[in-house]
């Protein structure tokens, strides 16, 4: 499995589709919308966005990983660093902040390469 | 050689980009980003002159159009760009209003500045990794910052993250 990460906007998923030479239905694109996530998927993009609707839901968002361990061997996961801002007021922000440590922790630990997008330009830090 | 430097708020990325400026022993320039709004900006502006004096550097007010500021220095001199993101809150809001072109228009011109005026050194700001949700605004402001970030970062020959006073090459070299 393959971790990327970074902020917003500095060019993960454009990283990923170009290194990995991704289809568009290669990629399982994650809004706060998403209940549950398409493993079949070679790329889950945006992983975070996930997170927030586990969150809101009141469930951990790394159990869905831990539990269903059912990603593909050579999954590309896509998620965005959300973990340097001042701590949100809004509890549901701040638990999802917590939450997206967490499960990217898990994923970074599982993860074959991890990489870190720093405007546009890729660095592996795994 | 260009640099663009990145990084959190308070890390030290002015005091670095200033010393790479006067290294390279060119004419000095800074190029003063901020368009006072009030008082506050005022004593800021005054603070950040003081904090200048004595290293050499020439003052070119340009908080926008920023490819006239060329036509008052001499090209060859060395430039320091702080910053990219006062830049883009003066061309995307001005007086109150929004303007969507602003980001695409600026990635354009400063590629540009840094073509014309190869010894530039642009700071910036990472403000991209905050559990926030925000309004459209400011959520098209950081995305168009980040557009402008990556752009600079294609064309300058060293890409740098400064962290903590400390120096994460991401492109190019250390140029000190």
């Amino acid at each position: 499995m393959i971790l990327i990460l970074g902020g917003s906007y500095q060019g993960k998923l454009d990283f990923a589709k170009s290194a990995y030479d991704l289809e568009d239905n290669d990629i399982f694109i994650c809004t706060d919308e998403t209940e549950a996530i398409d493993l079949s998927k070679r790329c889950i993009a945006y992983i975070d966005r996930f997170a927030l609707n586990r969150v809101r839901a009141g469930l951990e968002p790394a159990d869905a990983l831990r539990d269903n361990p059912g990603l593909r061997p050579d999954a590309i996961v896509i998620a965005t660093d959300i973990s340097s801002g001042v701590v949100p007021v809004d509890a549901t922000l701040r638990a999802w902040r917590e939450a997206c440590g967490r499960m990217n922790n898990l994923l970074a630990g599982r993860a074959d390469e991890v990489w870190r997008l720093f405007c546009g330009i890729p660095q592996r830090i795994r | 050689m260009s640099t663009f430097i990145s990084g959190g708020c308070k890390n030290g990325k002015s005091y670095y980009a200033q010393r790479i400026a006067k290294a390279s022993g060119a004419p000095l320039y800074y190029v003063a980003t901020m368009i006072p709004r009030d008082e506050e900006d005022e004593a800021r502006i005054h603070r950040h002159r003081r904090e200048r004096e004595g290293w050499g550097f020439v003052t070119l007010e340009c908080g926008s159009n920023i490819l006239a500021c060329l036509e008052r220095a001499d090209a060859r001199g060395s430039f320091l760009l702080d910053s990219v993101t006062a830049l883009l809150s003066n061309e995307m809001f001005p007086a109150g209003s929004t303007d969507p072109t602003a980001p695409e228009r600026l990635a354009g011109e400063l590629c540009e500045f840094v073509r014309r005026a190869p010894r530039t050194v642009l700071v910036s700001d990472s403000i991209y990794s905050d559990a926030m949700l925000y309004d459209d605004g400011t959520e098209a402001y950081r995305r168009g910052l980040a557009r402008i970030d990556r752009a600079l970062a294609a064309v300058c020959d060293n890409v740098l993250e400064v962290v903590s006073s400390q120096v994460i090459v991401h492109k190019g070299g250390l140029p000190l």
